[in-house]
C-alpha cells in the first residue's frame, strides 16, 4: 500500500515517515533536519551512455572537473608552512600548499618552463620551496619564480610573467577545495545551504580517524550513485528500513537524505517479495539487537521506550568516553541515522555521530570505467583539541575487500555490500539494449538532480 | 667506527615520537626517524640530487625531500615516489637504555 496522489513525485511509501519519527525521538532534533524540500525534477529516463561514452567522459573532463569545486584534502593535512598535498582529477593535477599560518594556495602542478609535473606523487608533500627536478626552477609557496639557473638565456622571461599558475582555492568545514575554472563563483554560493546547516553539526571540528581508497569496477557516476538511495537496502543489504527515508533536494548542488537507523515500518515494505519484517513485524528488542554492531551494552528495550531512544542514550554515553566529548544533548537522529549531503558533483557529508563519513567519488585517470571512491571517517574533535596528523589512506584495489580495514568493523561488510554490484551495474549499463536507465520520481532523485545540474556544465 | 658496529648516537631524550634528528656516525650524516612503528635510521642525503633530509619532514613512517619532494619509507630507506627512484642506506638501530645506538648497514 502507498499514498497515492495525483501528481508524480508526491507518492511516498506507508507508515511512519523520517518526520514522523523525528518528532516522537526522545531528544529533538536541530531545525535542518526537520526541514524537507522534495521537488519532482522529471521522470524521462538518464542515457546509459552516459556511463560508458568515451566522448561523454572527455566532455566531463573538460567542462566538468575543470569547471567544478571539489575537495582536495582536509586542513590538518597541511599543518605547516611548506606543507602540501597533491589531488589529482583526470589527467590535471593540482598542489595545495599552506603559505602562510593562515594562508593557503593552489597551483597548477605543472612547470612554467617546459611543462613538467613538479611533484609527483598524490597526498601529503612538504617544500619550503617547490623546486622542478628537469632543470631546477625554482618558486616560493606563494607561487613567485625565485630561482632560474641560466638567468642570462631567458630575457624573454619577466619578472612575474613564469608564476606558478594560480588555481581558486577555498575553505569550509575543514576541507580544502579548490576550482580549475579562473571565472568560477565563489565556493559560498556553490553550498547554498550547506553552511547554515551544517552550523549545527560543524565539520571543522572533526579529525580523520580513518582514510581508505577504494578502486572501483564503474564509472564514476555509476559508483556515487550506489550511494545516494536507501531504496537499494532491502535487496543489497537485507535490511528492512529503506523504504521511509527522506529525500530533499536544496537547489542545483545539494541534496540530502536521511535514513533513519534502529526503526522501520512494516506497512513501508507492503509491496516488496515475501512476508519479510512485515508478517510478523520486527520487535522494537528484535530492532535493538540489529543495531549491537555498534557495540551496545543495553540488551532490552524497557517498556515505554524504543529501540532508538535505547541505543542513542547508549551511545551518547559509550562514544561521548571513548572520545572525550559531550555528546549529551545531541538528538537522537544526529546520534543514529545515516544523514547525508551531498555536494555537486562528487561528495558527500555525513553530520551523524556513529555513522560519520566523508565521501569523494572521481574518475580513475582516464578510464571510464573505474573511479577512485576516497572514506574518510571523521570522528567528533573534543573541545579545544588540536587536530592530529590525519593517517595515510588504505589503499584497495578493485579485488580487495573493506574488511581487510579492521578499523571500519561494522561498516566493512556494508560497503562490500554495496560496492559489489558496481562492476555487473558497468557491464549491463554497455550490454543493455534500453537506451537509458530508469529513475523512482522520489528515492532517486538526488541521482536526477546531478544529472541536471551535470548538463548545465557540459553545455558550452 | 666501522661497518656493522653499533655506536651511541643520541639520547632518546633528544627523539621525540614524531621528530628526525640529524646524527653523525664514522664522518657520515644519519638521519634518526622516530615513528608510532619505533625509531629507524636512514642516510640523510636523497639518492635524487643529494638534498638534506633533515631538512625535510616525517610524516608517518615517511620522510619527505624538501628539494623535489620525493618520499622514503624509513623503515627500510624504499623510494615511495619520482623523482626519486633508488632507495636510501637503512642502518640498525638498538635502544639501549635511554641511549640510541646505529651500526651502519653499507
Ligand atoms: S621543465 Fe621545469 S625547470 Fe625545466
Ligand atoms: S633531491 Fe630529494 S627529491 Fe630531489
Ligand atoms: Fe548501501
Amino acid at each position: 500500500m502507498t499514498k497515492e496522489n495525483s501528481q508524480p513525485g508526491e507518492a511516498r511509501a506507508s507508515g511512519a515517515s523520517v518526520a514522523d519519527t523525528l518528532a516522537t525521538d526522545s531528544r529533538g532534533a536541530p531545525p535542518p533536519l526537520l526541514q524537507q524540500q522534495y521537488q519532482f525534477l522529471g521522470d524521462s529516463d538518464i542515457p546509459c551512455s552516459r556511463y560508458t561514452s568515451q566522448a561523454f567522459a572527455d566532455l566531463e573532463t573538460e567542462r566538468l572537473w575543470g569547471r567544478c569545486w571539489q575537495w582536495a584534502c582536509r586542513e590538518e593535512h597541511i599543518p605547516d608552512v611548506g606543507d602540501n598535498y597533491v589531488y589529482n582529477i583526470g589527467p590535471y593535477s593540482v598542489i595545495v600548499v599552506r603559505s602562510a599560518q593562515d594562508g593557503i594556495r593552489a597551483f597548477v602542478n605543472s612547470c612554467t618552463h617546459r611543462g613538467t609535473r613538479l611533484l609527483g606523487a598524490e597526498g601529503v608533500g612538504f617544500s619550503p620551496r617547490i623546486t622542478c627536478p628537469f632543470h631546477g626552477w625554482s618558486w616560493s609557496v606563494e607561487g613567485r619564480l625565485e630561482s632560474l639557473p641560466a638567468r642570462w638565456d631567458f630575457p624573454h622571461v619577466g619578472d612575474d610573467s613564469h608564476d606558478l599558475q594560480a588555481v581558486k582555492c577555498e575553505t569550509w568545514g575543514g576541507f580544502v577545495f579548490i576550482n580549475l575554472d579562473p571565472d568560477a563563483l565563489p565556493l559560498a554560493e556553490y553550498l547554498d545551504v550547506m553552511p547554515q546547516h551544517f552550523q549545527h553539526y560543524p565539520l571543522e571540528r572533526r579529525r580523520v580517524r580513518l582514510h581508505v581508497q577504494k578502486i572501483l569496477p564503474a564509472n564514476w557516476k555509476a559508483a556515487q550513485e550506489a550511494f545516494m538511495e536507501a531504496y537499494h537496502n532491502f535487496e543489497t543489504h537485507d535490511a528492512p528500513n529503506g523504504a521511509n527515508a527522506q529525500y530533499d533536494i536544496f537547489g542545483s548542488y545539494v541534496s540530502r537524505f536521511i535514513h533513519n537507523i534502529g526503526n522501520y515500518s512494516a506497512e513501508s515494505l507492503a509491496d516488496y517479495p515475501g512476508n519479510k519484517w512485515r508478517d510478523p513485524p520486527l520487535t522494537e528488542n528484535q530492532l535493538l539487537q540489529s543495531l549491537s554492531v555498534f557495540g551496545l551494552e543495553q540488551e532490552e528495550v524497557p517498556a515505554g521506550e524504543t529501540a532508538r531512544s535505547v541505543a542513542a542514550e547508549d551511545l551518547r554515553r559509550l562514544i561521548g568516553k571513548a572520545l572525550g566529548v559531550d555528546l549529551s544533548s545531541v538528538s537522537d537522529t544526529l546520534m543514529l541515522d545515516s544523514i547525508e549531503y551531498h555536494l555537486f558533483p562528487n561528495m558527500f557529508f555525513f553530520p551523524g555521530i556513529t555513522v560519520p563519513m566523508a565521501y569523494r567519488f572521481r574518475p580513475n585517470g582516464d578510464d571510464i570505467d573505474s573511479s577512485i571512491f576516497d572514506l574518510m571517517v571523521l570522528e567528533p574533535l573534543p573541545e579545544g583539541a588540536e587536530h592530529p596528523e590525519p593517517p595515510e589512506p588504505f589503499k584497495l584495489s578493485v579485488e580487495q575487500s573493506y574488511t581487510e580495514v579492521e578499523a571500519l568493523s561494522w561498516l566493512a561488510p556494508v560497503y562490500d555490500e554495496d560496492t559489489g554490484n558496481l562492476d555487473l551495474q558497468q557491464q549491463g549499463l554497455k550490454a543493455s539494449r534500453k537506451p537509458g536507465i530508469t529513475l523512482g520520481n522520489y528515492q532517486e532523485a538526488r541521482i536526477r538532480r546531478v544529472h541536471l545540474t551535470l548538463d548545465e556544465f557540459l553545455k558550452e | 667506527m666501522s661497518i656493522g658496529e653499533f655506536s651511541r648516537v643520541a639520547g632518546m631524550d633528544e627523539l621525540p615520537r614524531g621528530a628526525s634528528l640529524c646524527v653523525e656516525v664514522g664522518g657520515r650524516e644519519i638521519l634518526l626517524c622516530h615513528t608510532a612503528d619505533g625509531v629507524f635510521a636512514v642516510d640523510n642525503l636523497c639518492s635524487h640530487a643529494q638534498a638534506r633530509l633533515c631538512e625535510g619532514k616525517l610524516k608517518g613512517q615517511k620522510i619527505l625531500c624538501p628539494l623535489h619532494g620525493a618520499a622514503f619509507d624509513v623503515r627500510d630507506g624504499r623510494a615511495l615516489s619520482r623523482p626519486a627512484i633508488r632507495p636510501i642506506a637503512s642502518h640498525k638501530v638498538k635502544l639501549d637504555g635511554e641511549s640510541i645506538m646505529v651500526a651502519l648497514g653499507d
